[in-house]
């Protein structure tokens, strides 16, 4: 893939709701993983990441991201991969959508006070709202309509079996 | 012990919750114990029982002792009216009316179609979600300013649907040593009232309450096949997670979150040893044109 292309790629896609633009962030391999020519199950094996291994994150399609890597540029599975630095490593770089705040960080997981919001102790003081309740619950919208709300946007219903869970027994 | 039993029935969790304090000690205690009753290695039942293996928290959704539906429904309700106490809606009928279409057509997808769903965005700069028994879903509005199109809100409500469809909540009751107390008390309510009221208590500290870990992973699965069914892409949620994973580090709407659940890599590690190759062939929408920005 040239580079013009992989450039126009990314936006093309963002605006075309075809895929997730990504352009140039940093990935973390969670585990190892293949690396594929094209974003399929069957595509061709162009190399393989081991756990830990950065690459540059190009764009989402599907359930594969497209990234760059010292191990070759192609396809793995995003969820084989972490967006960012890996984890134990220093604290990232604003996030890609601005979450970083203002406020001073507390730097590292660990209890802390003073959260604004629904702090614990917000939570434990609040006083149950009846007329806000029924206001939530005035925008129900009933199964006719949901269904009316999916068609209007494409949605088709289809068949899924559920998952199992890892090592579970089929 | 009232409280105590309180806290065991509702939680709240997308990715998420907030820690406990001292008070929690003692209940996370139970909870621990009841959890660690229910890690047995399940034997196969019924939809959506089948993915529960591998240490999930078990037992039919019938062997919920002395909780009607009703019930249920009046527990949630009550939770549901003390967190809108601390956190009311966001004053934005369209976005409201916007997440229960996605949700209840999200909710269409599951086992419990017809149960009478409610979702909401609160107030609150934090990111979370949170599910209480009877249908009743909440997310805040600083999570959903970090979503970007309509399969990630899909996969964000599918997570707290499954926790519904599960009754992690209950069950966790059900399996705890309160259960009989629980029990009592409920078998004489009907609807909203006084003994559920001293049941829940005024505080919405009950949805500071965290699961099991594996109760997160299981609803992790199930938000991938709910978002997948109702016609998304199924990777919405896995694409929150990795905004959370990615950008949250020093942000303290999160810092709980970070506590008290699985990290989001072990989320998405864990969702990737579920679903292989198995999504490979479902497309599905995403709906960024569609989806609802908030304005302010």
């Amino acid at each position: 893939m040239n580079m013009a292309r992989s450039l126009a790629l990314p936006l093309a896609a963002f605006l075309l709701a075809g895929g997730t633009a990504l352009a140039g962030e940093a990935g973390t391999a969670l585990k190892a993983d293949d690396l594929k020519a094209e974003p399929f199950r069957d595509a061709k094996t162009i190399g393989s990441l081991t756990s830990g291994d950065s690459v540059e994150i190009l764009k989402r399609q599907g359930g594969w991201f497209q990234v760059k890597s010292v191990k070759g540029d192609g396809w793995v599975r995003m969820l084989s991969v972490r967006r960012g630095e890996a984890r134990k490593g220093s604290g990232d770089a604003a996030g890609l959508l601005g979450l970083a705040s203002g406020r001073a960080g507390t730097g590292r997981v660990v209890a802390t006070t003073g959260i604004r919001g629904l702090s614990e102790e917000e939570l434990k003081a609040a006083k149950y709202d009846e007329a806000e309740l029924k206001k939530a619950e005035s925008f129900a919208t009933s199964r006719g309509d949901a269904q009316k709300f999916a068609a209007a946007g494409k949605l088709a219903a289809r068949k899924v079996e559920y998952l199992s869970a890892p090592g579970a027994a089929k | 012990m009232v409280s105590r039993i309180a806290t065991a029935l509702v939680s709240s969790s997308l990715l998420f919750c907030f820690g406990g304090a001292a008070y929690a000690i003692d209940l996370g205690q139970e909870l621990k114990k009841a959890i660690e009753q229910t890690t047995q290695p399940q034997t196969k039942s019924g939809p959506p029982q089948t993915n529960t293996g591998g240490g999930m928290i078990t037992g039919g959704v019938g062997a919920l002792l002395g909780i009607s539906p009703e019930e249920e429904v009046a527990i949630g309700r009550q939770a549901a009216g003390n967190l809108l106490g601390a956190a009311p809606l966001v004053k934005d009928a369209a976005l409201q009316k916007y997440v229960n279409n996605v949700g209840r057509w999200i909710a269409s997808q599951s086992e419990r179609p017809d149960l009478a769903w409610h979702f909401g965005v609160i107030e609150s700069n934090d990111i979370n979600a949170f599910a209480a028994p009877g249908g009743y879903v909440f997310v805040t509005k600083g999570l959903y300013r970090m979503l970007q199109n309509e399969s990630e809100l899909a996969g964000v409500l599918a997570h707290e649907v499954g926790h519904v469809i599960m009754k992690h909540h209950l069950k966790i009751l059900q399996q705890s040593q309160l259960v009989d107390i629980g029990g009592k008390l409920l078998a004489k309510t009907a609807g909203e009232n006084e003994q559920i009221k001293n049941l829940i208590g005024n505080g919405a500290e009950i949805f500071s309450r965290s699961l099991d870990k594996n109760a997160e992973y299981e609803a992790d699965r199930i938000a991938m096949i709910l978002a997948a069914r109702a016609g998304y892409d199924p990777f919405g949620l896995p694409t929150v997670l990795q905004d959370i994973g990615h950008a949250a580090k020093d942000d303290s709407r999160v810092s709980l979150l970070f506590k008290t659940h699985p990290h989001p890599d072990d989320r998405l590690a864990q969702l990737g040893e579920a679903v292989g190759d198995r999504l490979d062939r479902l497309k599905g929408q995403t709906l960024e044109k569609r989806f609802y920005r908030i304005k302010q």
